[in-house]
This record gives C-alpha cells, sequence and structure tokens, in this order.
C-alpha cells in the first residue's frame, strides 16, 4: 500500500505550528486558489503559497526558511478568504517567519520592526513619531482640529504595556535575534529583484 | 463550516446602543488624526457618544504580524484591553481594520483555547483586569451601513456625484465569518457613498490589497509594494476616481504617502486624495472641514473640496 499523507506528517505541530493555530493545514486539497488570488505570487512568482503548504506536509519545510519569498507575504489574507478548507495561511507563515528569524534568516526584514517595537514599548502606541519636531507636528495638527494634543493615554497603560512584554518573554525573544550573526537568504526567482531602480534627478 | 459568512447589519448590530466603546487607533490618532475626530463626529450626529478610557493601548497586532514579537504578549495586551471594556458593560468600536482583524483573530484564539485564556488572564490578574468574553468587537463602518438611511437623512452637504472610489482593506474581509460581506464582491460601502450623494466607481483593482500590509513598504517597496499600488493607482484614475476612500489609517498611509514616489518612479501623478469613510460622512453631514484634518494628507484635496463649495 502506498503511504498516506498522515503516516508522513507526523507530529505536524512540532515541524511548524508550534502556537496550534493552523492544525487543519493536512486538509489541504491543493486546489491552488490561494495562489490563484495571491497578489505577491501575481508579481513574484515563485512565492506560491500552495507550495509552501505542500513542501511543509512533505517535511520540505528548510527551503521556505532559507528563502527570501515568504518575507515578501503581505499578509493580505486572500489566500484564506478564498480556502475551501478554512486554512489560515497566514497564521503558517507568522511562524515560519519566526522559526527563520531563530535560525537567524530574514534578519534584515526583523529589525526595523524591533525599533518600532521598542518605541511602542516606551509609548503604549505604535508608530508615534521618533524625533521631537515630528511629535510636535502631530500635536499641533491634533490641537487645531480640537483634539487633545497627544492621545489620551495613561502612564499606567504605558507600564503595563511595557511590564506584559517583559513578562511574556515578548522582549527577551526579540532581543536574542542578533544582527551581526544574519545568514543570507536565497530569492529564486530572480527576475523579481529589482536592484537597479532608477533614481531621478540623482 | 456551519458558520455563517455574510450577516445582515440588522442581524449584526440588533440594537442601537446609546454609547459605546471606541477603541483608539494609533495610525487614526497620530497619522491621520482627522480620522478621530471623524469618527466621533459621525457617532455624535447618530446619537451615539463613544466612551474611551486612558489605559487602553495599542492593539499590538500590527508589530505582531510583522513578526517583530511572539503572540503570547498580544494575547495578553488583547485580554487587558477588552477586559477594561467588559467592566463598562460597552461593545468595542474600532476605526482601523487592523485593530479589528488582530482583536478578532487574538480574541477567537482567547475563547477556543482553554490554555491561551488562563495564561493571558494569569498575567494581567496582577492590576485586577479579568477576560471573559463579553464585550463583541465591530468596526464603525458597520455602524455606518446599519444606519445608512440616518446618515441620509442628514446629509446636508450632499458629494454632487463625486466619483468616489472605496477601498475595503484586506483585514475587514479576511475575517471571512460574521462580517457584513465576504471577499467575494462587497458593495456596502458603495451604498453608503450612494447615501451621501456621491457616485461609486467600481474600479477593477478596488478589492486589492493596500500593499502595506505587516511592514512590507519597509522592506519589500521597491521589489512588491510599488509595483503593486502603481496597478491598483493606475486602475482607479483610468476608471475616473476622483477620491479613494479607506476604513483603516494604515492603507491610507499606503494609498496616500506613496502617490509621490510612484511619480518619481514610473513618471506617473495619480494625484487621487485618499480619507477615511468617516471623514467623507462627516463632510457629508456638515462637519466644517477645518476639524477634519485633511492638511494631514500627501495628496490635497483642494480639487474635491472645490467640487462640493467647500473653501477653507
Amino acid at each position: 500500500m502506498r503511504e498516506r499523507d498522515a503516516d508522513r506528517v507526523d507530529n505536524l505541530d512540532r515541524l511548524v505550528d508550534r502556537y496550534h493555530l493552523v492544525e487543519n493545514l493536512e486538509s489541504c486539497l491543493q486546489c491552488g486558489k490561494c495562489t490563484g488570488v495571491c497578489p505577491v505570487a501575481n508579481l513574484s512568482p515563485s512565492y506560491n503559497p500552495r507550495q509552501v503548504i505542500r513542501d511543509i506536509l512533505a517535511g520540505n519545510k528548510d527551503r521556505w526558511l532559507r528563502s527570501e519569498e515568504i518575507w515578501r507575504c503581505l499578509w493580505c489574507a486572500n489566500c484564506y478568504t478564498l480556502c475551501p478548507m478554512d486554512i489560515p495561511f497566514p497564521l503558517l507563515m507568522m511562524q515560519l517567519r519566526y522559526e527563520a528569524l531563530e535560525n537567524s534568516y530574514g534578519v534584515k526584514y526583523f529589525l526595523p520592526f524591533r525599533r518600532f517595537a521598542m518605541r511602542a514599548l516606551e509609548d503604549g502606541l505604535t508608530f508615534t513619531p521618533g524625533g521631537a519636531r515630528g511629535r510636535e507636528r502631530i500635536m499641533k495638527l491634533r490641537g487645531r482640529i480640537g483634539l487633545k494634543p497627544w492621545p489620551d493615554i495613561s502612564e499606567k497603560a504605558r507600564q503595563e504595556y511595557r511590564e506584559l512584554f517583559e513578562a511574556t518573554g515578548a522582549k527577551a525573544w526579540m532581543d536574542a535575534i542578533k544582527e551581526e550573526e544574519e545568514r543570507p537568504v536565497t530569492l529564486t526567482y530572480l527576475q523579481g529583484r529589482i536592484t537597479d531602480a532608477k533614481k531621478k534627478g540623482g | 463550516m456551519q458558520r455563517k459568512r455574510v450577516v445582515e447589519p440588522e442581524e449584526k448590530i440588533r440594537e442601537i446602543p446609546g454609547s459605546v466603546f471606541l477603541f483608539r487607533s494609533c495610525t487614526g490618532s497620530l497619522e491621520y488624526p482627522g480620522t478621530e475626530s471623524a469618527v466621533t463626529e459621525t457617532l455624535r450626529c447618530l446619537g451615539i457618544e463613544p466612551l474611551t478610557d486612558p489605559d487602553q493601548t495599542c492593539c499590538s497586532g500590527y508589530l505582531l504580524t510583522c513578526s517583530a514579537h511572539t503572540p503570547e504578549v498580544s494575547l495578553a495586551v488583547t485580554a487587558r484591553n477588552l477586559a477594561l471594556v467588559e467592566r463598562k458593560g460597552l461593545d468595542t468600536y474600532v476605526f482601523c481594520n487592523g485593530c479589528y482583524g488582530y482583536l478578532k483573530e487574538l480574541s477567537h484564539i482567547l475563547l477556543h483555547n482553554q490554555e491561551y485564556l488562563e495564561g493571558a488572564n494569569e498575567l494581567i490578574a496582577r492590576w485586577g483586569y479579568h477576560y471573559a468574553g463579553k464585550t463583541s468587537i465591530f468596526h464603525v463602518q458597520e455602524m455606518w451601513y446599519r444606519l445608512k438611511d440616518r446618515l441620509a437623512a442628514k446629509v446636508v452637504r450632499p458629494l454632487n456625484g463625486l466619483r468616489v472610489g472605496v477601498h475595503y482593506g484586506c483585514h475587514y474581509l479576511a475575517r471571512k465569518y460574521d462580517i457584513l460581506d465576504d471577499g467575494g464582491y462587497p458593495t456596502f460601502h458603495e451604498e453608503i457613498v450612494e447615501a451621501l450623494g456621491g457616485t461609486p466607481v467600481f474600479y477593477k483593482e478596488r478589492q486589492l490589497c493596500c500593499g502595506y500590509a505587516v511592514g512590507r513598504g519597509f522592506t519589500h517597496r521597491e521589489e512588491v509594494v510599488q509595483p503593486h499600488l502603481f496597478k491598483k493607482l493606475r486602475n482607479a484614475r483610468d476608471s475616473g476616481v476622483e477620491l479613494i476612500t479607506t476604513v483603516c489609517p494604515g492603507c491610507n498611509v499606503a494609498l496616500d504617502r506613496e502617490q509621490p514616489n510612484l511619480r518619481e518612479r514610473y513618471g506617473e501623478d495619480f494625484r487621487i486624495p485618499v480619507v477615511d469613510l468617516a471623514q467623507l460622512i462627516a463632510l457629508a453631514l456638515g462637519v466644517p472641514a477645518a476639524k477634519l484634518g485633511f492638511e494631514a494628507n500627501t495628496v490635497p484635496l483642494d480639487d474635491v473640496l472645490a467640487k462640493l463649495g467647500i473653501s477653507e
């Protein structure tokens, strides 16, 4: 008798789904609707959600961890919207990216967000302007249209937000990813890479 | 698949509440603060009092999906924020698709996984919070649609046939269940535009993602985001769209702020202003333009305001 899929994917959760968020991955029909509707697959054909699932189920996950493709996903979740089996593909992508980072792949695609997160830890808000001038500009604008100059957020809120990052180990996880240990990612579809963007007037 | 995908607005919001908890959006308060005031003003016009709480923090979902940190913290932050609302006995209304998607998804995970719920509650118990899942999460656009006729009756400044192209945003439609329309072919924004006296434009790429999703604007701007946005905006322009509306301040950033860069790269100047749907509603309801913060926009609204006969 030929092997069944289930024989090949023992302990799927340990393979990739550590948070138990994509437990129906094995139900994938390989119908490819996800890829047909994916705006990134449209621009960068080597990014293929259907193939990602197939490879993971076949135990061939590492090629994606080492890839640049997984960092292109826009998380629009169109794949999930169309999926006849309700596979929450973005939650799979999220966990693939964690694993890539823990293996030092894609670190450059993580660093800007760690910087944002560190600032969010101070403010309790994301995307606050970094410099004093940016802050002043927004406070003036808010004031002019009749809002409080700064969003109404208490010291208690900011403190508790910060403490949750410490208490859950989220901050330690972020700190453990080292820029200097970064390993290069590969992009299969080289034509998709734009290396000679024309700079006008420069 | 027993759950219902698309629900009627009357089914979604059975009774119109006298007050709601308005969940602060970081981008909607800092990048385009006019969104915050437009939502507040519009709710008041409809006879609904928006209440806020300074103890509410960022939903933390955006950086989670950017892979900046792991989910444990976002689950705890969600439990904490929603516990605050539960104490007030109110439902939660957000004005950002990001907040909507993340609060819905994270609270769903909490309420369907005993271990996650207990873990989060244990963490927030130190400050006396407890989350039990009693507050329902809505996007304000659901209220706009539910009260579309009430809105239409209150229009004092009709849109004069302004050609509006709507942008629904992925993180609303991708909820897939229990929303006003699924990702198939939603029309409820267009119906709202029509109720305000505008002309909705069904441009082909209207359901295309804004492209800034989970930070790719910071990491893959030239390779993915710009070609993607160029396709969307070119299609909107060719269909005669004069104004784009969003229901997510994040989408607003992508569609508005990126236009000068697209001009630089592709040599095409779209100059299509992008505002929040609430800003357009507030304008039609007669809220002074000076209160709606259009000066935060990269692409100015001068032509649109002139067409509506508004001089600032």
